[in-house]
């Protein structure tokens, strides 16, 4: 489970930022006062514009920044006080994902195993569930730089599994992917809903949303602007569709929701 | 958890074409074919220039006398022909078209100053750019003098000591050992202050900027390990990589020693083996350790905060200049390591070695400079510990 309390997250803009950003201001701040909890068994969507605070959020929840202020629990885990223990937890898997290019698959998904302190007999366990599901023997020992997309996009996700983390991290996970490649990656995401783990992911793709998630966070110029389940969002909806719906929530002032 | 970082991450930068020639090929190969190229050119340049007929346009020499001398000048010497020019004009002349190479310039009263017993002013005329005339006009006006020398003692009905009275001559008491030091001690810690230096530096860029770069950083970062950890076993791939490209240049100078030749004179040779003990290797690598440590503690902030491979290149690039400059100061005689040079980081590895070579250095200045440069090195990964741990530099 993940729960956020009042999260805030501000930055220091260097005079270079603020000459690019065209304001005055030495503070921007990405993420104010954000509150959910993502279920287990449960696929949450952070849905918003791009410059949302999305990746910023996702990012105070894997540990990669600290909040300003806040709370997180990871699987009842004060991930501020405990980062290392919150991360045992945690898989992590964004659009951009890089991998070791002079490395092969397995490699690096023996170093990540190493690194979550995965043991022998659960790794190669882990290491031939995941081999079989996602189809890559043909290619584990060749190296990453030689391989397709898809072929890179099913290391990643092994990657991202090998240690079976319970809360899964997905940032605008099949930006950039084609169609098929994408498919693995909604493949995996309902296989971790299946299997009882708290997935969280973010996308700017409303039909991507309305495919996959249970819960729904809609947030804008870092403030949340809808918090609730898919079928609230349905009943409440004021047009149409569901991506004007998204549109309207999201040009909105706060008092008109 | 930190060799296990160290083991990957070494795997994965001896993968790297770029990184393996500047880590060990370019250091191993330099100084052997460098130094040979240079040597045999050089050689064979001198070799010509000694084979080749020296034409020696003479002018004023109306006797016909300094014509038969420089002919009977034996030909180890070289071969000669011998031309009569009528002025020096011509003369020179000669010398711009390369007519002749040598001309000589002999006063018009030569007999008159000769029968007086006073001094005959003798003139030679060369290019001075072109390789081995110098030294040519050289010996042959020894050879002339010599002539003249013993021509004016006879006439005189003297022997040579009476108009020698004194023979002045210089004991060198510095041990072989020494002269190696200070001649050729400053060149050692240049070569593994360079190396060291450029060693590190792809390893540097590649693990830190080109990891945040392709992507890979921040995925490493939600890895339940200590920042710490993964920059120590990252930082310990750069200080090998420095280590490595500083010894491999030193393995090639030794091949370039024993079996190219480069030190063709056998005492030498000998001074060199005397200098290569186990006690010297391991002295001058516990001075090489820190100094690299601080290398790449000075270029993984650098490396951490740059956003692109290009930008990280172009900062540490010139850096090099300013931390290999310091290494010349070997170069110079009379800058000797003291108390106050024992504090100036690069400038005191490089005196340190040179008295390491000339086995003359205290355990004292040992221990002071091993001291200072692992104070630095310690704050340069406390430099790099705290770039490491920002938010804004490590995430793009």
């Amino acid at each position: 489970m993940i729960k956020i309390e009042n999260l805030h997250k501000t930055f220091a803009l260097t005079k270079q930022q603020r000459k690019e950003l065209n304001t005055d201001q030495k503070i921007a701040t990405a993420v104010q006062d954000l509150s959910f909890t993502c279920q287990p068994g449960r696929i949450f969507s952070l849905l918003g514009p791009n410059g949302a605070g999305k990746t910023t959020s996702l990012r105070m929840i894997a540990t990669l920044i600290a909040p300003t202020s806040g709370q997180i629990q990871i699987n009842g885990i004060d991930a501020l006080k405990e980062p290392q223990e919150a991360r045992k937890h945690i898989g992590f898997l964004t659009g951009s994902t890089g991998l070791y290019a002079r490395l092969t698959p397995i490699e690096v998904i023996d170093y990540y195993a190493d690194l979550y302190g995965v043991d022998k007999h659960m790794r190669e366990k882990r290491k031939e569930e995941l081999f079989t599901l996602l189809n890559m023997q043909d290619f584990l020992h060749k190296r990453i730089g030689k391989l397709s997309t898809g072929m890179k996009q099913k290391v990643s996700i092994c990657r991202t599994m090998i240690h079976d983390p319970s809360v899964v991290i997905f940032d605008e996970p099949t930006s950039g992917l084609d169609v098929i490649t994408a498919e693995n990656i909604i493949k995996l995401i309902r296989s971790c809903k299946e299997q009882g783990k708290t997935v969280i992911f973010s996308s700017h793709i409303m039909s991507e949303v309305d495919l996959l998630c249970d819960d729904l966070a809609i947030i804008h110029q870092g403030q949340l602007k809808f918090n609730g389940t898919m079928s609230d969002f349905r009943t409440q909806m004021q047009t149409s569709n569901l991506t004007e719906e998204f549109i309207r929530i999201v040009q909105a002032p706060n008092s008109a929701l | 958890m930190i060799f296990r970082i160290f083991r990957k991450e070494l795997l994965d930068t001896l993968r790297d074409k770029r990184t393996l020639m500047t880590m060990l090929v370019i250091p191993v190969l330099v100084f052997p074919i460098t130094l040979n190229v240079f040597v045999e050119v050089s050689k064979s340049f001198e070799e010509s220039a000694s084979e080749k007929t020296m034409k020696i346009g003479i002018v004023g020499d109306q006797s016909r006398r300094f014509s038969k001398q420089l002919e009977q000048i034996p030909k180890e010497l070289g071969p000669k022909k011998i031309l009569v020019f009528k002025d020096s004009a011509d003369l020179k002349k000669g010398i711009e078209s390369d007519q002749i190479q040598l001309g000589l310039l002999v006063p018009f009263n030569e007999a008159d100053l000769r029968k007086t017993q006073q001094t005959v002013p003798l003139t030679w005329l060369l290019d001075a750019s072109e390789v081995g005339r110098a030294e040519r006009a050289q010996q042959y006006g020894a050879s002339l003098q010599a002539f003249a020398e013993a021509e004016r003692l006879q006439t005189l009905g003297l022997r040579p000591e009476q108009v020698k009275p004194l023979s002045i001559n210089t004991i060198n008491c510095a041990s072989d050992k020494k002269m190696v030091g200070q001649l050729a001690g400053g060149f050692l810690p240049y070569i593994f202050i360079a190396f060291g230096f450029i060693g590190c530096m792809y390893p540097a860029i590649d693990l830190f900027t080109g990891e945040k770069e392709r992507g890979t950083l921040e995925t490493l970062l939600t890895v339940p390990v200590s920042r710490w950890k993964i920059l120590i076993g990252k930082m310990l791939v750069v200080v090998c990589s420095g280590m490595l490209a500083a010894t491999c240049a030193l393995i090639g100078l030794f091949i370039s020693i024993e079996f190219l030749d480069l030190a063709a004179n056998k005492e030498l040779l000998d001074v060199i083996h005397s200098v290569l003990t186990p006690v010297f290797i391991l002295s001058m690598f516990a001075l090489l350790l820190p100094l690299v440590i601080f290398f790449s503690g000075v270029m993984i902030p650098i490396a951490i905060y740059a956003k692109s491979f290009k930008e990280a290149q172009s900062i540490i690039t010139p850096l090099n200049i300013v931390m290999v400059l310091p290494a010349m100061i070997g170069f110079f005689p009379g800058i000797e390591l003291n108390l106050n040079t024992t504090f100036i980081p690069v400038v005191n590895v490089v005196l340190a070695t040179k008295e390491l070579v000339a086995g003359t250095l205290s355990w004292l200045y040992f221990g002071s400079v091993f001291g200072v440069m692992c104070l630095l090195a310690a704050l340069a990964i406390g430099l790099s510990y705290k770039q490491f741990g920002k938010e804004t530099n490590i995430l793009s």
